[in-house]
């Protein structure tokens, strides 16, 4: 294949890849929260997503399309952060608004400690892929 | 001083010009280099950017240097 034909096709590939994951977040969404269906109806799209999600940003970390270099540990708590701020908040808009269950202060509490302790393992998940990342290009460079 | 002859964004008239003084067309001198026609044609009217080692078995073929193809001097 030409070089020219072989960076139309990645570009095509990537992008219809792209499209093909924010639809499924989409299904996802609207099984959940439109037509209120319980979560084993949906939960194998969810983890398609979710593993597909993962390790495309790992990805993106270990061949450096995101500059490894310049993640710094403020960069890594703040999307820690982020990433608990808004599973807090998805989890709340869950349960007390649209399915409207209504969760007391120690069950809400409760569902911190999972959010709080998954975003962290997905934090690390990052990390390693990073400085997994960081490995190999200093020893493509030393070679 | 030397500018970078941008060909993404100017038609590269040197290399066609060297491709015709060897007697090629577009789709012989493609043949040479393992590229197609159409990538040979966009690179001559500046509309593809060629990855650097396209542009070496290109000047190899056309007995030219990269200089001579796709440098431009002041």
């Amino acid at each position: 294949m030409d070089e020219r034909n072989k960076l139309i096709a990645y570009k095509v590939i990537a992008f219809m890849y792209f499209i093909t994951l924010l639809a499924l977040i989409g299904v996802t969404l609207v099984r959940q929260f439109v037509q209120k269906q319980e979560v084993s109806e949906f939960e194998d799209i969810a983890i398609i997503v979710t593993i597909n999600t993962l390790f495309l940003i790992s990805g993106l970390l270990y061949f450096g399309a995101i500059p490894i270099q310049k993640l710094k540990i403020k960069t890594i708590l703040l999307g820690y952060g982020l990433l608990v701020v808004s599973g807090s908040l998805f989890t709340y808009a869950k349960y007390n608004i649209f399915l409207k269950l209504g969760l007391s202060f120690k069950q809400l509490l409760d569902k911190m400690i999972i959010i709080i302790t998954v975003s962290g393992i997905i934090v690390l998940f990052f990390v390693f892929f990073s400085f997994l990342g960081i490995r190999r290009i200093k020893k493509e460079l030393k070679e | 001083m030397k500018n970078i002859y941008y060909i993404y964004a100017m038609e590269n008239i040197k290399l066609k010009i060297a491709r015709i003084e060897k007697s090629l067309s577009q789709q012989e001198l493609a043949d040479l280099v393992k590229a197609t026609r159409q990538t040979i044609g966009l690179i001559e009217k500046g509309k593809y950017n060629p990855t650097l080692s396209l542009c070496v078995r290109i000047a190899r073929a056309l007995n030219k240097t990269l200089n001579d193809l796709f440098w431009d001097e002041d």
